[in-house]
């Protein structure tokens, strides 16, 4: 795999930032941030992207870069002022993927490295593990990319998410579909077709839930297992019933698979969407890309304009990590600048602080890597300003659509597919 | 009396272990986690070791043990460690199953078989709801009372394991003396041989498999009431199987303290590997894991009790065992 070998030639340049923390003998001491990812196992490709995103944010706040000091406050250089120009130490831990390790890893980061706050730890269940140790002990604990609806119903006082939910993700289709309707789109009959596990379920009743408030008609719902080898019978379901509207919510092969059969059976729907995951896969792309022209995602990651936050970001990544910001490491790289900024205006490395720190955290849209449309906590450590952009995909390229602020293209319908 | 030393020392230093480091939650927390690894590793060591049947899926009652134990929190709303008992009795009933069958087969064919039930367990459990799915079930995020287990120390937890341990070695022991013991190693050394000789060997093979079940899931429970969460993989995941093999096959497969030797050397290599290496992100963590792993095999394949085994006067009970050229 690709990912793979680019990960193996940035594995030296992370190792550099590490360096940043021994500051000259005036300094302040380093504020360390434990940061918790998959590093090796199943997850380690998307686990490294993300530790390299948070490097980044790290080195823009220590070291400063002049374009986004004009936007955010922090990234003027010097550390944090709020700490008399204390930097950041990232220390990193590997969860292994497994809960086990995770926990682990993080009581030795409280204890042993003395981090002044937690990050990670990607996999819903090892952050659920090892946000229960960071509780116990009273420290904060935030994750960034972590979408388990349960993470935040345990009542925890120290645990805090700034990633979108499935419930963010349904708004954004919602709110995109009624825009297209207003702009006289057809949108009568919509098809939800569904892989059967967790993943598929779980969203799929949460697009049914949200859609049925909104007044948007679901006429028909597909489950399927992502394993099988063929997906005709659903295809001929959907060609007979021919909604207006197709949502997806498939893995990879199963989205190359749909994505053949429908061109084979050459049946489209006027707006296709798909949620992410599968069809985001770089092989998904490569495999089927000139076939679903037209096709609409969601993402975390919205290239933006030049000039802005996530534009100059995604410039200093690719220089580090020789890809561009994706949905998983914009994510990451949020969650890190919004702990950053909580530990400053605390001013201390007092947990207690940084948490009511966080619990006071406003940040405006504009200073967004990612696209939300803000950051606030609500009672829970949610955030409640989280979105996603719909994009499309326009020349083989993912494109911003919507919403309107953040658009770098305009919307192009029907759906064109092959 | 020479040969009570090492058990003796061992015994003092187990009690005592936490008061020696006490203050280092980390240290605290790897005591706790060895001897965790050690109740699992003893149990297989009955069916694996003493009876030489090598199973590589005894993922398949931890599973069980952390499943019964969150399960009973998640829809019944009791302290996980009320589903201990349930979890080892269907593990007795489920050795049972799996058992009759499988425990016919010879050598590796039996291994495989193993495997083939662990991995089909766990796919079904990522399909069921009542499981959790995919996603897993967790157990109380707050402690509601003691019996909830959830403690900020890991020293509690420390003494409930070394008090399983003890229980379920104790209980090795008088096994290994007994006529239970002597058919079962009569079995690992031949099976056509301790059949003739009028062993039931189907029998016993198969209470060995029941009881070994049966304290393997009660280490998942353990597990569980550590660890607060389980999903498929990190209940029924072929990794959890080889580990124990490992451990046990490290420290001498067959022997009553093998195993605990074994989770005293990995647990630890594990634990500190991870934390000193673990941060680099290249994987080098599993380099030097398996790198010492390899070397121990190599230099001391029946394990390495057998360095205290090599007394003329003592029959050499641990040497050329099957069990432990399986897991290398």
């Amino acid at each position: 795999m690709t990912k793979a070998t680019r990960r193996g030639f940035s594995a030296g340049a992370a190792l550099t930032v590490l360096g940043l923390g021994k500051a000259a003998s005036a300094q302040p001491a380093p504020v360390k941030i434990g940061v918790i990812y998959p590093l090796s196992g199943n997850s380690a490709s998307a686990g490294n992207y993300s530790k390299m995103a948070i490097e980044v944010g790290a080195d823009v706040i220590n070291n400063g870069n002049a374009e986004l000091a004009k936007i955010i406050p922090l990234a003027k250089g010097g550390g944090l002022p709020g700490l008399g120009g204390a930097k950041i130490q990232l220390i990193f831990a590997d969860n292994q993927g497994t809960p086990a390790a995770g926990q682990n890893q993080a009581l030795r980061l409280i204890s042993e490295e003395k981090v002044a706050a937690l990050i990670g730890a990607y996999q819903s269940g090892i952050t659920l593990t090892a946000s229960a140790i960071a509780e116990r002990h009273g420290l904060p604990f935030l994750t960034a990319e972590s979408v388990a609806a349960n993470l935040t119903e345990r009542g925890f006082k120290w645990f805090f998410r700034t990633t979108p939910v499935a419930i963010d993700f349904a708004r954004a289709y919602s709110t995109f579909l009624k825009e297209q309707k207003a702009a006289g789109q057809k949108v009568g009959a919509i098809a939800l077709v569904h892989e059967n596990t967790e993943y598929g379920n779980s969203v799929a009743s949460v697009i049914a839930d949200q859609f049925g408030k909104d007044g948007l008609p679901i006429t028909q719902k597909i489950a399927y297992s992502a394993n099988s080898s063929d997906v005709q019978p659903q295809v001929l379901q959907l060609k007979e019933k021919n909604p207006d509207v197709v949502i997806f919510i498939s893995y990879t092969s199963d989205a190359i698979l749909y994505a053949k059969t429908m061109k084979e059976l050459n049946w489209k729907p006027s707006i296709m969407i798909a949620d992410n995951a599968g069809f985001n896969d770089p092989a998904f792309l490569k495999a089927m890309g000139s076939t679903v022209e037209g096709l609409v995602n969601r993402s975390a990651y919205s290239g933006g304009k030049p000039g802005s936050v996530p534009a100059i970001f995604n410039e200093l990544y690719k220089a580090k990590a020789g890809v561009e910001l994706d949905d998983v490491s914009v994510r990451g790289l949020q969650g890190f600048l919004v702990l950053a900024d909580a530990i400053n205006r605390a001013g201390s490395t007092d947990p207690a602080k940084i948490q009511a720190a966080l619990r006071a955290t406003n940040l405006p849209a504009e200073q967004m890597a990612a696209g939300y449309d803000g950051v606030k906590f609500d009672d829970k450590g949610q955030n409640v300003l989280a979105s996603s952009v719909v994009t499309q995909l326009q020349g083989g390229k993912y494109v911003t659509i919507f919403p309107k602020a953040r658009a770098t293209a305009n919307v192009i319908l029907p759906y064109k597919g092959w | 009396m020479k040969r009570y030393l090492f058990p003796g020392a061992l015994v003092v230093l187990a009690l005592v272990y936490p008061l020696l480091v006490a203050g280092s939650p980390v240290w605290e927390r790897l005591g706790a986690l060895v001897l965790l690894g050690a109740i699992g590793a003893s149990a297989w060591n009955i069916v694996g070791g003493y009876a030489g049947q090598v199973s590589v899926g005894h993922s398949v009652f931890f599973g069980f043990g952390a499943y019964s134990a969150v399960v009973v929190y998640t829809h019944l709303g009791w302290p996980p460690i009320a589903g201990a008992p349930l979890g080892m009795v269907l593990s007795v009933l489920l050795a049972a199953i799996i058992g009759v069958p499988t425990l016919r087969l010879a050598g590796h064919y039996f291994s495989m078989a193993t495997i083939a039930v662990a991995e089909l367990v766990r796919v079904l459990s990522s399909t069921s709801e009542f499981l959790g799915g995919a996603q897993g079930l967790g157990g109380p995020a707050m402690p509601r009372t003691v019996f909830d287990l959830s403690f900020i120390s890991a020293t509690p937890f420390y003494y409930i394991f070394l008090a399983v341990l003890a229980f379920l070695l104790g209980l090795t022991w008088w096994i290994e003396r007994g006529r239970m013991g002597f058919y079962l190693r009569a079995i690992k050394d031949s099976e056509r041989a301790a059949r003739s000789l009028g062993v039931s060997s189907g029998r016993y093979k198969l209470y060995a498999y029941m009881l070994s079940g049966a304290f393997t899931s009660l280490a998942g429970s353990l597990y569980l009431c550590m660890f607060g969460f389980v999903d498929p993989e990190s209940g029924f995941g072929i990794l959890i199987s080889v580990k124990m093999v490992v451990m046990a096959a490290l420290g001498g497969a067959g022997v009553l303290f093998g195993p605990l030797v074994g989770a005293l050397i990995l647990v630890p290599l594990e634990e500190l590997s991870n934390s000193y290496l673990g941060g680099r992100g290249a994987g080098l963590t599993f380099v030097v894991y398996g790198a010492i792993i390899v070397i121990i095999a190599r230099f001391l394949p029946s394990g390495l009790l057998s360095l205290f085994e090599r007394r003329p006067a003592r029959p050499p009970a641990a040497k050329n065992q099957p069990a432990s050229g399986h897991a290398d």
